[in-house]
């Protein structure tokens, strides 16, 4: 008989808490089917409508967009609208234009009917708008953190009671469309959701369903009414007293509310294509599960456990999930995490409570709101409720101080101590302008944001750090051939890096395959970015901004991997021209790397507890790595090694080389191929070749 | 002393329990048609070149004068892209234990530890003893292919908590068509391995139409007897890396047969 390669689960109900046992239990050889698969834990079957899915792979509803491309701005201007009066009417008028669809065996309905949101200001009110203040990239307000829980449990008739003018005027609006869904519901025969929406959002939810109905008009009217990066926050803490109600009244089973889940998960796929960032998926429909309450306790559940499972079924890019852990966390759910990874989506990402709260609460975060936290659109910690921080607000690029540094202090430096003290100097001098450099900052006024967030408790501003292994290990090299091997002269070294090392190749050869690196345990790369870490969090401390709030320093990129790379010519850490950085807090590109283990190492070493405003390792697998018995423990096992090593934040990819160049090859083939870029993933194929070819070049010195 | 390393794999998956990290000793006494890993065939360090970026620009065939490029027919230092290396490191065993062991926190946690593989580590016996001496706070682990005399398979035994042996052929003459040399050496050794209590897998590669014929598998059976069996299904890929070494992959390759695990009391097929 043949021999089945991978584990199938054949199990009568799903029990998901004994999913662990199983994995441990099941082996395969000489084993025959005993009963019918209702649950496959490797092949990852939904559960949810067949119909519905492939309705919405298919796009079908697609074809009930219209576009909506009335030059609002102009009229506004001419009638003399204050922002507040341009962004009510605006709101009401796409409101007003969504044509209610009920789609096949949907559970969770809405969908969005027009394309476009016209913008509210004409150019030239944006450029007055902009010589008086500092707008924060659209200048529409993003990457929060809004209050689902308290809007979910009273219900929208309620908060309107202490809203002004504008957001009564948005909830009319939210509730007068909810009028039209329930009308179309009706009129198709589903009474299911017309019952769901005579509830909701008029009222408090009072089941599972009402409540992620809920969810998905309140999400949707954010989306509508031009806020963006909209994320989901602690989706199992909020979600939980309604689902455990319905599972103790015995109205859903584990597979039922799967299901539903997965319906629910889809939602935010439906309209996501309208919600472009800086690349198709860069939308910040982040979902946080996990992590401890503001009492100590552990708030992964069962629910947490099924939109694991959810999204490994669904292998979509939305919901984008993050996992939160900490020393105490048992290896199961590493394991139920790790299943997702090897679905290829790139989710979770983990961040750590243990490192992360303590760092919060040092920036002057309350401990229970600190204890609360979730990420922004990629990994920003920020809190939910009542944080209005703006995370992403600047970048730091390390490469481009050491740069300096190069070409104007090296000849002077007598030391390697001398070179770091410039190097401090740079990043302070650099801190200082840019701080400086934002004040006035003004956001469109939002006036359903305002509904949904009306405690404003923290306005710090994040900065991200881009770059530090290239610079960690440009310094080092530095260190070694200049001042202790004497190799080359400082004078010799800056000529070299100008010149792209094309008249030294021996040099270059040295610098990339001999020189120390960040990704192998050693110190000599990693001690130097500690200290840049440091240098960051010494610049920003104490500083207040225009808010204010405070600075936080961060090891994200963003996209700032290519923008900044380009910044600067050669390196000496034998980087040429035009090599991207690595992503976030990662290994440079083409440093050769002894394995995962000293990556951890090598990035687990600096001081995150003064520098939290996220920025994940990347941990990229062949995904090889996932074939064989044990394959998930290995891998859970890692992640667990990063977080009691005192990790602040990772992400997982599990990639396959060859896929992804037969993908750049035949796009038509790979349509759900999902890879992940920075702090979100993305379909391989919807991306521009730069991204691509930078996820290809990664995966070179995977192990 | 020292020894000759391939190379060294950090979160190594497929070679024992747990996340380990395996050694990969240079030089082989067998010469398998199918074998994956060219570079780890000749004892001595070799140039590799990763052919498959190669611009084939031809810097690395300019002269040069650096000592270290001597052996080689190429220099090792001008290849813009990085692709010319020398396969083979010296390694000194008090070093690599030492870097092994930096490790060994990690190795705990996942249940692994350090597994010495090939090329085959029989062939460097007194330095890979050594090693293991160094490591005895860890789970080890040897992957041999059993071609050795006794002292040096016992040796090498009595310092490991898990031994994994290739079985290939059980036909003498087919052995040596295949690998380049009888299997007597090798049977003996199983007779030993088997007799020694240790715990140990066997594993036998699937070769299409060579090893994994039901003659061939039911004769291993019959030598095995009830010791744990690891089949390992054919890599396409296995031909990857020998223009890299110079070296021409002869074997066509194709599809496994309809393998029936029955044949074994205790296997399983290796993902």
């Amino acid at each position: 008989m043949k021999c089945r390669l991978f584990y199938t689960f054949f199990v009568q109900s799903i029990d998901i808490g004994k999913i662990i046992g199983i994995i441990e239990n099941v082996r395969y050889y000489n084993s025959s089917a005993p009963t019918v698969p209702l649950f496959n834990i490797i092949s990852g079957g939904t559960l949810m409508s067949e119909k519905l899915l492939n309705y919405i792979l298919e796009k079908k509803h697609h074809e009930f967009r219209v576009d909506y491309t009335e030059n609002l701005a102009e009229e506004y201007s001419k009638k003399g609208f204050s922002p507040e009066e341009r962004m009510a009417d605006r709101f009401e008028r796409l409101c007003l234009a969504q044509v209610p669809h009920i789609l096949p065996e949907e559970q969770i309905c809405y969908v969005r009917t027009t394309r476009q949101i016209p913008d509210c200001f004409t150019e030239a009110e944006w450029s007055e708008i902009k010589s008086e203040h500092f707008i924060h990239e659209l200048g529409y307000i993003s990457n929060l953190s809004p209050n689902y829980e308290d809007v979910i449990a009273k219900g929208l008739l309620a908060c309107r009671e202490s809203a002004d003018e504008y957001s009564k005027r948005a909830i009319d609006n939210i509730i007068a469309l909810a009028d039209r869904y329930k009308a179309e519901a009706e009129r198709v025969g589903r009474a299911d959701i017309a019952a769901v929406l005579t509830r909701v959002p008029r009222y408090g939810a009072t089941s599972f369903r009402e409540a992620l109905q809920f969810f998905r008009i309140l999400h949707f009217s954010l989306w509508l009414e031009g806020n963006y990066h909209n994320t989901v926050g602690r989706f199992d803490k909020y979600m939980y007293p309604y689902f455990k109600a319905d599972m103790d009244a015995g109205i859903y089973t584990p597979e039922t509310a799967l299901a539903l889940i997965e319906d629910f998960f889809l939602s935010f796929n439906k309209d996501s294509d309208l919600y472009v960032g800086v690349q198709q998926g860069d939308n910040g429909q982040s979902m946080v599960l996990g992590g401890i309450d503001e009492n100590g306790n552990d708030c992964f559940s069962e629910l947490s456990k099924l939109c694991l499972i959810a999204s490994r079924n669904l292998k979509m890019i939305d919901p984008k999930i993050n996992l939160r852990v900490s020393k105490n966390t048992p290896i199961e759910q590493y394991m139920l995490g790790t299943e997702l990874t090897k679905a290829g989506l790139g989710f979770p990402q983990y961040s750590n409570d243990d490192i992360v709260i303590p760092a919060l609460i040092k920036k002057g975060y309350a401990p229970e709101d600190a204890a609360n936290y979730v990420v922004a659109a990629c990994w920003e910690f920020i809190i939910p409720k009542c944080g209005f921080d703006v995370a992403n607000i600047a970048a730091l690029s390390f490469p481009k101080m050491v740069d300096n540094v190069l070409h104007k202090d090296l000849a002077s430096c007598e030391s390697f101590d001398d070179v770091m003290a410039a190097v401090k100097r740079e990043i302070t001098a650099e801190c200082d302008r840019v701080t400086e450099s934002i004040k006035n900052l003004w956001f469109v006024p939002s006036p359903f944001m305002n509904v949904m967030l009306t405690e404003r408790k923290y306005k710090n501003f994040g900065m991200h750090g881009t770059g530090i292994a290239t610079a960690s290990d440009s310094l080092a090299a530095i260190k070694k051939y200049v001042y202790d091997e004497k190799y080359i002269t400082s004078e010799e070294f800056v000529k070299a890096v100008d010149d792209n090392f094309e008249n030294t190749p021996e040099l270059l050869d040295k610098l990339r395959n001999e020189a120390p690196k960040m990704g192998n345990n050693d110190d000599a790369a990693d001690s130097v970015s500690v200290a840049l870490l440091d240098m960051f969090a010494d610049a920003l401390d104490g500083k207040t901004n225009c808010e204010g709030g405070v600075w936080r320093a961060g090891t994200g990129s963003a996209m700032f991997y290519l923008w900044h790379a380009n910044d600067i010519g050669a390196s000496p850490d034998g980087r040429r021209k035009g090599e991207p950085f690595g992503t976030n807090f990662s290994a440079s590109l083409f440093a050769k790397i002894a394995g995962p283990v000293s990556v951890v190492k090598s990035f687990t070493k600096q001081h995150f507890e003064r520098a939290i405003n996220g920025g994940p390792l990347t941990l990229e697998f062949h995904n090889s790595v996932f074939r064989g018995e044990d394959a998930i423990s290995k891998v859970a096992s890692i992640v667990k090694y990063f977080i009691d090593r005192g990790g602040h934040q990772l992400q997982l990819n599990a990639v396959n080389l060859e896929t992804m160049k037969d993908a750049q090859a035949h796009p038509e083939n790979y349509q759900r191929l999902v890879v992940r870029i920075w702090g979100w993933s993305a379909y391989f194929v919807e991306l521009d070749r730069e991204y691509q070819d930078h996820v290809i070049a990664r995966q070179e010195y995977t192990v | 002393m020292t020894g000759i390393v391939f190379d060294i794999k950090e979160f190594s998956v497929h070679d024992g329990p747990g996340v380990r990290t395996t050694v990969f000793m240079k030089g082989c006494p067998l010469s398998c048609k199918w074998c994956h890993n060219p570079e780890g065939l000749s004892p001595t360090p070799e140039i590799m070149v990763r052919t498959a970026r190669c611009r084939h620009c031809g810097l690395c065939k300019a002269h040069c004068s650096h000592v270290d490029c001597k052996p080689y027919e190429r220099c090792l230092h001008a290849c813009p892209d990085g692709l010319v290396s020398v396969v083979g490191k010296v390694w000194d065993s008090d070093e690599l234990a030492k870097k092994l062991l930096e490790n060994a926190d990690f190795m705990e946690t996942s249940g692994g530890g350090v597994t010495v593989s090939g090329g085959e580590p029989t062939m460097q016996a007194d330095f890979v003893c050594e090693l293991f001496d160094r490591l005895s706070g860890v789970h080890r682990a040897v992957e041999t292919c059993g071609f050795c005399g006794s002292d040096k398979f016992l040796r090498i035994l009595d310092r490991v908590e898990l031994v994994m042996m290739d079985v290939k052929l059980a036909d003498p003459a087919l052995h040596k068509k295949w690998c380049g040399v009888s299997n007597e050496p090798i049977l003996a050794n199983l007779e030993r391995l088997k007799k020694s209590g240790k715990p140990h897998i066997i594993r036998v590669p699937l070769i299409p139409n060579i090893t994994d014929t039901r003659e061939n598998l039911f004769a291993i059976s019959e030598l095995i007897g009830d010791s744990p069996v690891e089949l390992l299904p054919y890599n396409p890929f296995a031909g990857a890396k020998y223009e890299g070494v110079g070296k021409i992959y002869t074997l066509d390759g194709g599809e496994n047969a309809h393998v029936d695990l029955t044949i074994f009391k205790n296997a399983k097929l290796k993902a």
